[in-house]
């Protein structure tokens, strides 16, 4: 049998990736030597984009209003920007000045009032309304006891959460004071911002980036948008249904379910727990049952009648699709990768179905070139 | 031969038209949703607080009714395929009008035991309302698959 030869080719091209392959992993370990430098650059570089990156997301959910002010005729730019601004402070400060004490008030409310119950319950009647009988309920109680699993993690985690946020009080404060600047900048200028960007690119790439970046913007912006709308929509209809249920602490309840709709699919089951189980503590007030079946119902009204629509078919992603994205990205970037995971996700099919468009485009021009004429 | 019948296109003026005076009826009931969360019947009277409500309600419907009749040939001009976002405007008006019938059935002393009965019987009727409109006028049939 005739053996088969590699040709000098193939063998010099095996020879270059492995060389590269090899020069890769150098350089990875002579970086490897260099951690602190590399962390110090890595933070100097985290200091810049944080608020930068913050600045662009917001001028994305804002900029179409402002465009669309500007259309109906109120300009210069100066205008528009400043009438947003005046919005957005009075909301805070409404958000403020009303919402804000009632808060304080249910929460200072609970801890004084019902937290004591809570505890007790947990402590005597759990035991007889243990749904899985009080034999394993007693094996649970003797296992938490014998390992002071609560009281040793209590331990590590308080520390590790006061540290972190004293660390992280400067870079929020920073952020929060430089935000509103970068966004006046951002907002004044934003079609300028665009076009020095675009001449950084070279001149072969620039009109496939261009339309890649617009379809991008579309996608992450259309998805902030119509997330913010459902976080405040969603959060006010479940405030006011908990009130109306009777149930106690609903401004907090309902806020909950606004902010954890930042998740999607879990956040609305996260939500779903501290209500429900303070309705089954609770000896006054609307049942369990109730207020899970409330939630039930806001689920149905968000995923089948609120996001299809106001999010639009960009961020149509398969429900497998978004609970892996929020697995890998969660485990990847933390709360901010479970939080952006949705748009993550987006903008990569996004940018798989530009690639795509792109290269049939190519096909059909190169077949149309060598058709004789 | 029998002519299928074609649907018939409704313009601009026709969904104006339904989108003002459905958010006419549902002006007081949203509006007692907001008051409802603010909680302003523990520092106003909530009935004379209604009462202003109710009267802005006819001013308003008084002044758009007017203002549709004078753009009613430019609105008449324009057509769409579908009306979308003003579809998204009906379901959100709905939303919140559903839970201002509550509201004001809350307001009017009713037993709040009841009130899961309510909300299940009125989405029954929004419902039906909002695929029947979606349907009809605004081309948008909330039933068909994607």
């Amino acid at each position: 049998m005739k053996k088969r030869q590699v040709s000098d080719e193939s063998l010099n091209r095996i020879i270059k990736y492995l060389v590269i392959t090899l020069l890769g992993f150098a350089i990875i370990f002579v970086a490897i030597q260099f951690n602190d430098f590399w962390s110090w650059i890595l933070s100097a570089i985290k200091s810049v984009i944080v608020p930068v990156g913050l600045a662009y997301l917001i001028a994305l959910v804002v900029f179409p209003f402002i465009k669309y002010l500007e259309k109906i005729g109120i300009g210069p730019r100066f205008v528009p920007v400043l009438i947003v601004f005046i919005l957005t402070g009075g909301l805070i400060f409404i958000a403020v000045k009303y919402l804000a004490p009632s808060i304080v008030d249910q929460i200072t409310n609970f801890f004084n009032r019902d937290f004591q119950t809570i505890i007790v319950y947990f402590q005597t009647d759990l035991r007889d309304d243990f749904i899985f009988g009080t034999q394993i309920y007693d094996q649970i109680s003797n296992y938490v006891a014998e390992t002071d699993i609560i009281n040793t993690t209590l331990d590590t985690m308080i520390p590790n959460l006061i540290g972190s946020l004293t660390s992280s009080l400067l870079p929020i404060l920073t952020t929060t004071l430089l935000l509103p600047i970068l966004l006046i900048f951002y907002l004044l200028d934003y079609e300028m911002i665009s076009e020095k960007m675009r001449t950084i690119i070279p001149a072969r790439y620039e009109k496939d980036v261009a339309e890649l970046g617009s379809r991008l913007n579309k996608t992450v912006g259309s998805y902030l948008r119509g997330q913010i709308m459902l976080m405040i929509m969603l959060g006010f209809v479940a405030s006011v249904a908990y009130k109306a249920i009777g149930l106690k602490y609903w401004l907090v309840f309902g806020v909950l379910v606004g902010v954890t709709n930042i998740i999607p699919y879990f956040g609305m089951i996260i939500a779903a727990v501290p209500p429900t189980i303070y309705a089954m503590i609770a000896s006054s007030g609307p049942g369990p049952l109730m207020v899970l079946g409330l939630n039930a119902g806001l689920q149905f009204l968000e995923g089948n009648f609120l996001q299809p629509y106001i999010m639009g078919k960009n961020l149509s992603l398969h429900p497998i699709v978004v609970i892996m994205s929020i697995l890998f990205f969660g485990s990847l970037l933390g709360a901010v990768g479970v939080i952006l995971a949705s748009p993550i996700a987006a903008s990569i099919r996004e940018f798989y179905l530009f690639l795509r468009q792109r290269k049939k485009v190519q096909r059909q021009q190169a077949m149309s070139e060598a058709e004789p004429s | 031969m029998i002519k299928k019948e074609r649907p018939k296109i409704y313009s601009q003026f026709e969904i104006s038209v339904i989108l003002f005076y459905l958010s006419m009826i549902f002006f007081t009931p949203v509006v007692l949703v907001f008051t409802y969360v603010f909680e302003v019947d523990q520092t106003l009277n909530i009935n004379t607080f209604m009462f202003w409500v109710l009267m802005s309600n006819c001013f308003a419907m008084l002044l758009g009714s007017v203002m549709l009749a004078f753009s009613k040939e430019s609105l008449r001009r324009i057509v769409k395929p579908t009306y979308r976002v003003e579809y998204i405007y009906l379901l959100i008006l709905f939303m919140f009008g559903l839970l201002g019938f509550v509201v004001l059935y809350d307001y009017m002393g009713g037993d709040r035991a009841y009130i899961a009965n309510i909300i299940v019987v009125l989405l029954a009727g929004f419902v039906y309302t909002l695929m029947y409109l979606g349907r009809k006028y605004f081309k948008f049939d909330y039933m068909r698959k994607k």
